[in-house]
């Protein structure tokens, strides 16, 4: 690694191009949001940055606080859902042969290629009353219920005598289904790429050692693999948190979240310093959970008698 | 790397293994059996890594897959489906009419290939744009360096819809006026810039990930056999990064093409693109010509993945 | 691009919510002096089928045909000024809204004979006394569609969607925070511009004790969620329920016994337009007689020309779906814009109403 007073030169022609276009077009668009977040309408169409926190106190309203509970539980819910179902898929690949690889890793993400909307939509017809789903759970319900008469013991009350199909569309359940939905290949990949690199030799002399596999698994790979999770999650959950369209569609209009609010602002209620003040407040949201990221990374790595499976 | 010496050495030479063929502790005593399920195979004992054969893994390997798949099966078999409303709930025939139609509506067409537009300017802008901050972050040390690093980084994690509102901001207060009267490709200039702006930084992550597995040495070798800067970086590190290159292409060519939320805030007069133009048919009405639509850019989306492993494995 | 002919459309459909962007359709690629083009934004599905090109071909203007989907769309564009749009097709209520932010120009109505067509009811409306910024276009209401073999008795009443049990789990109620506020009051008795604090708590009262049981808040598709069968009563506007009623004859239409929100789509002209002449005579094209029954034929919405709507069907002419009866249409309203402040309360409330249970 080079420090940046050696080669000036070759220091600004790489960064300057990626500094200027990020200042450009992302620090000073967020700018402008803060200053509207901080001004008020002063007719229908024009904003004047007053300085106010009007905008922010309203953000303490408990409706909004309420809804951003809901959001932030409902895309904790998804993101550790993903971690769940993401980790076990992530092992299977890193550890397939070489050759199965690739295309493990791109049946995975294929589905996130597909149009988003499209996938949304999708879901309505698998997740309806009279969906895929609720076919495959009522063809299920009917074959035990056949078997449970096969041995008589159809009296016994152990299954219910008809099948009453899942609701999932308009409520919560539905919602949380469409985010792990999009979210799951997002969460994969990383917890691959960390499985990737790890020194498997670890994992060999906890075995060695005496430890089980369970306890291996437990004690040795997660925490190796804890980089890879931890971006998962982050990955996972924060864009989770800004999602409009999935509440709106699976849903049903019903489970709104705080990006329902925000997206409002700017259409009809047209109050935008109201939508960049919210807005902000995700993106605060964002900075607290990387600075923690970051803290927590400065803390692993001063920890030097612990290996970190990495290489150097 | 493995453990060096005599623990190394009698754990290779006296492990045992058990019925099912998974190595077992060895040292310490009492062996430990795993309580999940172990497939053998035969006389090929799996490694005490070999997650991919254990079966209890692989259903839920298989599960996950299931779900991910099942909707784009059942969009895909929709898109046969002879019914001009419910589309995509209630089957009432084979039909290929709706890929006709598909074809045959301007309007998608003309969204279509703005989205492609987009999509290869924005790919190429975000590959270089992707590989010099990839190049920068990875070789040069220098004050305020994380800062940098997490400014990087931002753009992947912020949630769309604050992007997209701060884009369209700036956009209505600064932008060029005259953009929504230029001709095609410039009346997509907003588009574009919105695009890059979220693609390059995954781009990033992809090329330095690469990185991560180029000996700077050498680089160093051939600036000590007299490579200028420019020379290094061309012949030695770009052949090297090409895999993380086509890759990071492969990945914002999507990203842009599939694009909703923040190309929904800053799209203009004239400059629909493909799910813009899919979100407002499917309010519309969902009729199995959005399916064939879909189906048509995923099939063109598997191709172009399969044409980049392709190259990839042609590449050297 | 290739040059494009503007396609031939369905039904026009009122699209709200958040579609978003306009679809331009370069015509042919003659001349690009600024005299010989206008540029038409318009809902979508909301012109006949060659009236485009009959306007071409009547006056040698290019057409550049751009569509949205919204109100509050079009108004987001426009605010921050006019990106090139000489017509462009706003709702009653926004008209007003876009006259207080001074965004449109006034009409010349020398420029524009064919305003002799236009039913005098039309003429004076409180939300542009002397249609000095616009020109009525279409009209319509908003009712319950509902399935016929679903209900005992044809549902005449809001109350039926707003306030009872009845139908529990088969509603669909728009996602439209004021119209179905102003609703909400109605089935209350109060008009619906009737924005005091005391009707708007009550109006959000009511649907938040109405929300478990409804099904879903449609963005739009209110009429295909009836014709799937998900729900079984769906408020929607007249149009959009008579498309439906098209494909399956168990669906009706019906007008509540206490009235509904008569809405009207206008032309106006958005200061800053390049072409002021041209949008001139485009509107007064679209004032036709037979221009404006070709589109009432096509769309099939209530037109506010009376020489068209001489010319028109007896079919369409007595469709109570789309021209509602006398006693209806006494008690139904046209929506006025409640004011920046208003709004805000409005949007708060139905925020509340969202995020409830």
């Amino acid at each position: 690694m080079d420090d940046a007073r050696r080669r000036p030169l070759a220091f600004a022609a790489f960064g300057l191009p990626v500094l200027l276009w990020l200042g450009l077009f992302f620090v000073v668009p967020l700018g402008i949001v803060f200053l509207y977040s901080v001004g008020e309408n002063v007719s229908i169409t024009r904003i004047e940055t007053t300085w106010t926190l009007d905008n922010y106190a309203r953000i303490t309203d408990p409706v909004i606080l309420g809804l951003l509970w809901r959001s932030l539980w409902l895309a904790g819910v998804a993101t550790l859902i993903c971690l769940v179902v993401g980790l076990p898929m992530a092992l299977v690949i890193a550890t397939s042969s070489p050759g199965a690889k690739p295309w493990l890793l791109l049946a995975i993400m294929l589905p996130f290629w597909t149009n988003l909307l499209i996938r949304t939509y999708a879901l309505l017809n698998i997740l309806g009353t009279r969906g895929r789903l609720n076919d495959a759970l009522g063809w299920l319900h009917a074959r035990a219920r056949a078997l449970l008469e096969m041995f008589g013991l159809d009296g016994l009350g152990l299954l219910a005598e008809r099948f009453v199909p899942l609701t999932m569309l308009g409520t919560p359940s539905g919602v949380i289904y469409g985010i792990v939905y999009v979210s799951l290949p997002f969460a994969i990949l990383p917890i691959y790429s960390s499985l990737e690199r790890m020194d498997k030799s670890l994992l060999e002399a906890s075995l060695d050692l005496g430890a089980g596999q369970w306890t291996t698994v437990r004690r040795v790979l997660v925490p190796l693999a804890l980089p890879g999770i931890l971006t998962a999650a982050l990955i996972t959950f924060i864009p989770a948190l800004g999602q409009f369209l999935t509440p709106d569609l699976l849903g049903r209009g019903q489970v709104d979240m705080i990006a329902n609010v925000i997206e409002r602002q700017f259409k009809k209620a047209n109050d935008w310093p109201f939508g960049s003040a919210l807005s902000l407040l995700l993106l605060y949201v964002t900075f607290i959970l990387l600075a923690l990221r970051a803290f927590g990374d400065a803390a692993r790595a001063n920890r030097p008698d612990r290996a970190r499976g990495l290489p150097a | 790397m493995t453990l060096p010496g005599r623990i190394g050495r009698t754990a290779r030479e006296g492990c045992r293994h058990d019925d099912d063929g998974m190595r077992v502790g060895v040292l310490g005593g009492e062996p430990t059996l795993a309580t999940v399920d172990v497939v053998s195979r035969g006389d090929n004992p799996a490694g005490p890594f070999d997650y991919s054969r254990k079966w209890s893994l692989r259903l839920v390997f298989l599960l996950g897959t299931v779900f991910l798949y099942v909707p784009i099966v059942v969009l895909i078999v929709f898109s046969f489906n002879d019914s001009r409303r419910g589309g995509n709930v209630i089957w009432k025939g084979f039909t290929t009419k709706y890929y006709g139609k598909a074809f045959g509506n301007e309007e998608l067409m003309i969204a279509f290939g703005n989205s492609l537009t987009i999509a290869v300017l924005s790919t190429v802008a975000s590959v270089v744009l992707g590989t010099l901050a990839a190049v920068f972050l990875w070789r040069f040390r220098f004050p305020l360096k994380s800062a940098v690093e997490g400014l990087v980084t931002l753009p992947i994690v912020i949630p769309e819809i604050c992007m997209g509102v701060a884009l369209a901001m700036f956009f209505s207060r600064f932008g060029w006026q005259g953009v929504g009267d230029a001709i095609w490709p410039f009346n997509l200039t907003n588009i574009v810039i919105a695009h890059i702006t979220f693609s390059f930084p995954f781009a990033a992550m992809v090329i330095r990930t690469r990185l991560a597995s180029f000996n700077p040495e050498t680089a160093e070798a051939a600036r000590d056999l007299g490579a200028s800067e420019w020379r290094a970086f061309r012949d030695v590190l770009i052949p090297h990064l090409r895999p993380g290159i086509v890759a990071a292409a492969l990945l914002s060519f999507t990203l842009s093409l599939d694009d909703f939320v923040v190309t929904f805030f800053t799209s203009g007069p004239g400059t629909v693109t493909f799910p813009v133009k899919i979100y407002s048919m499917v309010r519309f009405s969902v009729t199995p010509e959005i399916n064939a639509a879909s189906t048509v850019l995923i099939l063109m989306t598997l191709v172009l993945t399969f044409l980049a492993l392709r190259y990839q494995r042609i590449a050297p | 691009m290739n040059r494009q002919r503007h396609p031939a459309h369905g039904r026009r459909r009122f699209l709200m919510g958040a579609a978003a962007a306009g679809i331009s359709l370069k015509l042919p690629a003659g001349a690009f002096a600024a005299d010989g083009e206008v540029n038409f934004y318009n809902w979508d599905t909301y012109i006949g089928e060659t009236t485009l090109e009959e306007f071409e071909a009547a006056t040698g203007i290019e057409v550049q045909y751009d569509l949205f989907a919204d109100n509050a769309e079009l108004f987001a564009k426009l605010r921050g000024g006019n990106p090139g749009y000489d017509v462009i097709v706003p709702s009653n209520d926004y008209v007003e809204q876009m006259r207080m932010a001074d965004l449109l120009l006034p009409l010349d109505h020398a420029k524009i004979p064919n305003i002799e067509n236009v039913d005098p009811l039309f003429m004076d409306p409180a939300f542009d006394p002397g249609r000095t910024f616009s020109l009525p276009y279409m009209w319509g209401t908003i009712g319950i569609g509902y399935r016929k073999s679903a209900v005992d008795a044809a549902p005449d009443s809001w109350s039926d969607l707003l306030a009872s049990d009845r139908y529990a789990g088969r509603i669909a109620l728009m996602s439209e925070p004021t119209t179905v506020l102003q609703l909400a009051m109605k089935t209350r008795g109060h008009s619906l511009n009737d924005w005091t604090d005391e009707n708007l708590a009550e109006a959000e009262a009511l649907l938040i004790a109405q929300k478990p049981r409804i099904t879903a808040f449609a963005p739009d598709n209110g009429q295909d969620l009836l014709l799937a069968g998900e729900v079984d009563l769906a408020m929607e506007w007249n149009g959009d329920i008579l498309q439906v009623m098209e494909e399956d004859d168990d669906i009706g239409y019906v007008l509540p016994k206490e009235g509904s929100i008569v809405w009207e789509d206008t032309l106006a002209i958005p200061v800053g337009a390049k072409n002021v002449e041209n949008a001139h005579a485009l509107i007064d094209f679209l004032l036709g007689a037979e221009v404006g029954a070709g589109i009432a034929d096509y769309v099939q919405y209530a037109t506010p020309n009376a020489a068209a709507k001489a010319l028109m069907s007896e079919e369409y002419r007595t469709n109570p779906a789309i021209y509602p009866s006398e006693a209806a249409m006494e008690a139904s309203e046209t929506s006025v814009f409640p004011g920046q402040e208003r709004m805000r309360a409005i949007d708060e409330a139905w925020t509340r109403v969202k995020a409830a249970g």
